[in-house]
């Protein structure tokens, strides 16, 4: 078997004061999409850091593609989005992409033939020659992602790829990253957004606080998490579910978003029961699922709602 | 290799494509022909005859021999050149001496709109002038140096006439006596004859120390300017994940280098072509062709050129990464001003020594200076602009600059590698030398 395109051995890394990121460990095996989940603050940046050998691990180590020697060694096969995103302001866009091209190796006559067809792709055709101040950031934001992706990386390592960006962006960047991975390619991303991540990725890390909370192909987080779930939303008469709702018997944990609602049932209690109970009190319902455990869900059971609290605004932002 | 070229031709393009680095490039050769018009212009004194009215209160006629001496200078060398004074005499009694003086003052201002009867300047001899040499002189023009000293010189040598005739002395042998003794000075090199006079080497070394100063303190604070730049623009994150700290540091030292050298071709062209074709840019200006000979701007010769460029590149490289070293210890431009200032005391070191090797350019600091690489830069040049430098020094020096340049950049990056993405935190000396040791 291959090694693994990235191996993270029990990293830990301390920033005076605190410890960001304690003996993590992750396995992002090749091919498909992964993502690395956690609130604000959780130490998903210093842990993509640390894969890239920015910050160097003060326990543990990390492997990519089986080497200890960094990613700068292996830059021609890594594609990497920093979460604060950078570019020379002055620079004109086309020139900024080729600069990004050579220094993953790629020669000047490539990376400008590439730099265009990109800049095509994006929709940022017409903004090749403007200098990189000149636009907007979620435009800057495409061509650093455009910047990562030239060289066409085996692994792509993207740092809240998502953020700041409008829908039709962010459905464009999307629609890149499952290509990436559609061609057999690897990509690693971090979000604090649950309900993206559940709809991309193959395999999940969730951290909290610097540490792992769950890991895993996500089919397999969320039939280890176990129980049964029902996603709700309301059409009409909702505050006569709120005593059925908060019933210990019937429910063990509500996730409760006011129009929708997913809650988890208590032990030995049945879905059935629920609807019923719902309709006798003449709740309208415009869904009624017995669904799979959401991260968020997941994520508000093993951590608690302290840490939830974060990706849930963010979400809600988002 | 490709990765440096592809950051030294980032930061060479970038350079010289902003608008200040054009500005620039294009106004000092500007300047460079004010300089080498102004001067000649002003130092020349006056081009136009000074009308000069003497007031002779010396009861002994000593009007006379003075106007006659002044009415003999010329303005320039050639036969036919107009005269530089027209004299009138004025002789006064000691009494009449305040009134005739006030009222000839007065008419000092007519000069200006060239009105009949206006003067340019009076000047009054009195009754003890002959014997104290002492004598007064009114005028707009007291503040031209060159001029007065030149009008003095005419007086004391008509003075000086009169006295040696008085005792006796045949005039015809006094003329003889008083002739001015004119000096060529010639440059001499490896016992050979170098065609630059000394004045020249003067101008030659204190231009270059001068170039070399200025464009070190402004390339090298850019250097460290660009590498806060890149800090707080974080695009350091993405290059530290595909180039080296020495790859970024050496580009980013060589194409600011570059830009530099490239300003400083055009720049030292420019000063070529001042100083080959000066009497067409003299005329342009509406000056004789012998007035830009007397330009500050002598040729500088192919030799000291490539001495200069050499120690230019070295010397430019050397604080260029000292520069970018600071800049990957800071967070800002204010927290550098500390760290720079060290660096900065080399280079006016280097430079003030440059004036005391003027003076004595093959004495012991001058040679002692020229193997310490952060001075050599400064003092080298302008020691072989001056004396002959035997080439076993140049060749030890320019080892030695190689060498401290290569521990330099090795330093720097060194501390670029951890440096670079410290953000926030200024280093202890403590925590640098960890770094570097790391």
């Amino acid at each position: 078997m291959a090694a693994a395109n990235v191996r993270v051995e029990s990293v830990t890394k301390r920033f005076a004061g605190h410890t960001a990121v304690n003996q993590l460990s992750m396995e992002v095996a090749s091919g498909g999409i992964y993502g690395l989940l956690g609130p604000n603050g959780a130490g998903k940046s210093t842990t993509i850091r640390l894969i890239m050998g920015i910050l160097e691990p003060d326990q543990g180590k990390v492997l990519l593609f089986g080497s200890d020697h960094g990613s700068r060694k292996l830059s021609q096969r890594i594609g990497y989005l920093p979460e604060e995103r950078g570019l020379y302001k002055k620079m004109k866009v086309l020139d900024h992409l080729i600069f990004l091209g050579e220094t993953k190796g790629i020669s000047r006559a490539d990376a400008r033939r590439r730099a265009h067809d990109w800049l095509e792709r994006l929709g940022l055709g017409a903004w090749a020659l403007k200098k990189v101040e000149d636009l907007s950031k979620g435009m800057q934001q495409k061509v650093q992602f455009a910047g990562a992706l030239l060289h066409e990386p085996e692994l792509v390592i993207l740092d809240e790829p998502f953020s700041g960006l409008d829908p039709v962006n962010a459905q464009v960047m999307k629609d890149i990253v499952v290509a990436i991975a559609a061609e057999g390619r690897t990509v690693l991303f971090s979000t604090h957004v649950m309900e993206q991540a559940e709809r991309m990725c193959d395999h999940v890390t969730i951290i909290a606080r610097g540490e792992t909370v769950v890991s895993g192909p996500l089919a397999q987080v969320k039939a280890d998490f176990g129980g049964r779930h029902v996603a709700l939303a309301f059409s009409h008469d909702r505050p006569r579910a709120e005593a059925i709702l908060t019933d210990r018997a019937l429910v063990a944990h509500l996730d409760d978003y006011g129009a929708s609602a997913e809650l988890q049932m208590a032990a030995g209690a049945d879905p059935g029961q629920l609807l019923a109970a719902l309709v006798r009190e003449g709740v309208g319902l415009r869904r009624f699922e017995v669904v799979e455990p959401s991260l968020h869900a997941i994520f508000i059971a093993k951590v608690g709602a302290d840490a939830a609290v974060a990706p849930a605004r963010a979400g809600a932002a988002a | 290799m490709k990765k440096i070229i592809a950051v030294v031709r980032r930061e060479f393009v970038e350079r010289v494509r902003t608008r200040a680095f054009v500005i620039s490039t294009v106004m000092l050769p500007v300047f460079i022909v004010l300089m080498a018009v102004l001067p000649g212009l002003m130092m020349r004194g006056t081009d136009h005859t000074s009308r000069v009215a003497v007031v002779d209160a010396s009861g002994i006629g000593l009007g006379q021999p003075v106007s006659a001496a002044m009415l003999a200078e010329k303005l320039g060398d050639r036969p036919d050149a107009p005269p530089r004074y027209s004299v009138q005499v004025f002789p006064a009694s000691a009494a009449q001496l305040a009134a005739v003086r006030d009222g000839l003052i007065a008419r000092t201002a007519l000069a200006k709109d060239r009105r009949a009867h206006g003067w340019d300047g009076v000047m009054v001899l009195g009754a003890d002038t002959l014997a104290s040499g002492r004598l007064a002189y009114y005028g707009g023009n007291v503040g031209a140096v060159q001029s007065m000293s030149q009008l003095q010189r005419t007086v004391s040598n008509a003075l000086a006439t009169v006295r040696l005739g008085k005792s006796g002395v045949d005039a015809a042998l006094v003329k003889k006596a008083m002739a001015a003794a004119e000096m060529d000075t010639t440059k001499v090199s490896d016992g050979k004859l170098t065609g630059q006079s000394g004045q020249d080497s003067f101008l030659i070394a204190y231009f270059m120390g001068f170039v070399l100063y200025i464009s070190i303190l402004l390339y090298g604070q850019q250097t460290m300017t660009s590498v806060i730049e890149e800090k707080t623009s974080r695009i350091m994150e993405v290059l530290t994940s595909s180039l080296t700290p020495f790859q970024m540091l050496l580009g980013k030292v060589l194409g600011v280098g570059l830009a530099g050298l490239a300003q400083m071709a055009i720049w030292v062209g420019s000063v070529f072509v001042v100083s080959s074709k000066g009497a067409e840019i003299g005329a342009m200006f509406g000056m004789g062709a012998d007035a830009l000979r007397q330009s500050p701007i002598p040729s500088v010769p192919a030799g000291l050129l490539l001495v200069f460029l050499l120690y230019f590149a070295l010397g430019f490289l050397l604080y260029g990464a000292l520069y970018a070293a600071i800049g990957a210890m800071c967070n800002t431009v204010q927290e550098t001003q500390q760290y720079a200032i060290f660096v900065t005391v080399f280079i006016l070191v280097g430079f003030f020594a440059v004036f005391s090797l003027i003076k004595d350019p093959t004495g012991g600091l001058g040679v002692a200076m020229s193997y310490i690489p952060f001075f050599a830069p400064f003092t080298m040049p302008v020691r072989w602009s001056m004396s002959s430098v035997p080439p076993l020094q140049l060749a030890l020096s320019l080892g030695l600059m190689v060498v401290a340049l290569l521990a330099c950049v090795w330093l720097a990056a060194r501390i670029y590698r951890t440096g670079i993405l410290m953000y926030g935190k200024k280093p202890s000396w403590g925590e640098l030398w960890r770094w570097i040791r790391a």
